[in-house]
């Protein structure tokens, strides 16, 4: 602890810091070794894939070496295959659109509602996510299934005699992926409501906007660009949902993850699994890209261009 | 202001919806007592015996343990390789800087599960390693971007002039960096650690490629027993998985003092 009784050191050690803290070199020292293992415990084996997806295909289970799109063509020429993909992409639309429309009140909530309220939300919202998927999807079961929590309270309740028939179908699976992704919808969302200045809103509603009008005019178009992420996480998350579909979906509604996993573990079919793979990571990236973009245009459209 | 700013129907409907989302959690919580050899709601009688049957079953135990030990094992990975790469990303300037920011951020983009299928065609064609290993490996994938990001925050916000301070009346570097540098960075650290355990313990998409029957954690032992059981001993050990969250949320909030939402943001 005694640094002053050490006059030489001043003169030499700001300068070894600077070196230490400051140089080129340890700087790519320092984040080599994250880099390489991302190079190669992820780059590598996913560009590998992508790369079997088009120079391999099983043909009655022989393998067959060179370049071939018939992956993909399998996958949007077979009807059973292209309905898992229609059905991924409307599951995943369908989810982002009512996670949205959800995640408003919660999202105002959480940036208007003063710390109690905001409090509340946030860990309710959030401290579910602590808990795995299989459970949550489980929980769900437990509620929708037809002698379940949901058919005794309608029951009980006199709403109805005969409850739908929930568990096992698209419903089920689109309930349970609204509720395990909300939190990822609703933070952004929020984060963007909060950095509205509360005196744009109370400007409107002094000059005489209605509440409805107050957020259709204000609010909403300023929150825009955290509805572009909460909504495109939400429809990413779905599209690779596994554990939901399985759980809840029953035999008759798998999604493409569940095609994956078909394809590779059941019937080894390295190279078509490759192709739905590719297919997944195309979909999301196009849907992250496409969807902030367009929204980010339009929002700084709508602010007059000055951001 | 005369009314408050959030209208009483919405406050109504905030907590409708707050009940909707914790009903998944507290209905199996109640079916866990059901005296019943079957699941139902509403349950009827009392009995404790199912959790009885969960804590001390060995296959729940192992996993359990098994899960505990993956998720501190991908954690102290992830760490070594991360915060060295956070603190890079923001101490200096080089070349491909934004690049590699993007790297450490794009596993949480690309599906989790098309990252584990990836993972396991690598790891058999190559024939290399452990399960345990590569169980390791992948988990760490998943995590890195959880510590990364949130050790980035803390050292954005570290006080240079702290540290020029420090050095200019003497202190050796690695006294900067125990005394000066550490304890700012700290909470980001551990922040980044807590997450990226609750990301490897509650993992399902890249455990499912690569686990075995003897190295199985404990999402995919509860997807087993869902399938092949209809007592309310999977709500009992559901109600378990439950208890152990909240604890970690209490936990992570007061004796940490990290906001949880952080996890979704």
């Amino acid at each position: 602890m005694n640094v002053a009784a050490t006059p030489t050191l001043p003169r030499i050690e700001p300068a070894m810091l600077a070196q230490l803290l400051r140089g080129k070199a340890s700087g790519v020292a320092l984040v080599l070794p994250a880099t390489a293992f991302l190079a190669v415990f992820f780059v590598w084996p996913v560009l590998q894939m992508i790369v079997l997806s088009v120079t391999q295909q099983r043909v009655e289970g022989v393998l067959i070496e060179g370049w071939t799109l018939d992956n993909y063509l399998r996958l949007f020429c077979n009807d059973l295959y292209f309905r898992v993909l229609l059905r991924t992409l409307r599951l995943a639309a369908a989810s982002s659109v009512v996670a949205v429309l959800l995640a408003y009140p919660l999202a105002i909530a959480i940036a208007r509602g003063g710390p109690g309220l905001a409090r509340l939300v946030t860990i309710t919202l959030v401290a579910p996510l602590l808990v795995n998927v299989v459970v949550r999807s489980y929980g769900w079961s437990a509620i929708l299934n037809n002698a379940g929590a949901l058919a005794y309270v309608l029951k009980a309740t006199g709403l109805s005699a005969s409850p739908p028939a929930l568990l096992y179908t698209e419903w089920a699976v689109l309930i349970a992926c609204v509720h395990v992704y909300l939190p990822f919808v609703v933070m952004p969302i929020a984060t963007a409501i909060g950095r509205i200045d509360p005196s744009v809103e109370e400007a409107a509603r002094v000059a005489g906007a209605s509440r409805m009008m107050t957020f259709l005019r204000v609010t909403f178009p300023l929150s825009l660009p955290g509805l572009a992420v909460g909504a495109s996480l939400a429809f990413s998350l779905t599209a690779a949902a596994y554990v939901m579909p399985q759980i809840l979906g029953g035999n008759f509604s798998p999604l493409l993850g569940t095609l994956i996993e078909q394809q590779v573990l059941t019937l080894s079919d390295w190279p078509f699994g490759a192709a739905i793979s590719t297919l997944l990571i195309i979909v999301v990236l196009a849907v992250n890209l496409v969807f902030i973009g367009l929204l980010s245009r339009r929002f700084s459209r709508w602010t007059g261009g000055a951001k | 202001m005369t009314d408050s700013v959030i209208s009483l129907p919405i406050r109504i409907l905030v907590l409708l919806l707050l009940l909707v989302i914790v009903a998944p959690l507290a209905v199996p919580m109640l079916m866990a007592f059901s005296d019943t050899p079957f699941l139902t709601f509403p349950p009827q009688g009392f009995t404790l015996r199912w959790f009885e049957r969960v804590l001390f079953g060995p296959e729940a135990q192992t996993s359990f343990l098994f899960s505990l030990q993956l998720a501190f094992l991908a954690t102290i990975t992830a760490l070594l390789l991360g915060v060295p790469a956070a603190a890079a990303l923001v101490r200096y300037e080089f070349r491909g800087r934004s690049a590699i920011i993007g790297l450490m951020l794009s596993p949480v983009i690309v599906p989790l599960i098309v990252t584990g299928v990836a993972l396991l065609q690598m790891f058999s064609s190559l024939g290399w390693g452990d399960t345990l290993t590569q169980l390791v490996i992948g988990h760490a994938v998943v995590c890195l971007p959880y510590v990364v990001r949130s050790v980035t925050a803390s050292f954005v916000l570290v006080n240079r002039d702290l540290e020029d301070a420090a050095a200019v009346m003497g202190a050796p570097p690695h006294k900067v960096l125990t005394k000066i540098v550490w304890p700012q960075v700290r909470p980001g650290i551990l922040a980044g650690a807590v997450f990226s355990f609750v990301v490897s313990f509650d993992d399902y998409p890249i455990s499912m490629w690569l686990a075995d029957g003897r190295h199985f954690p404990i999402p995919l032992y509860l997807h087993g027993l869902l399938e092949r059981s209809i007592d309310p001993s999977i709500a009992a050990i559901s109600t378990l998985v439950i208890l152990f969250a909240l604890l970690l949320v209490v936990v992570i909030e007061k004796v940490f003092g990290i906001s949880i939402a952080r996890l979704a943001t």
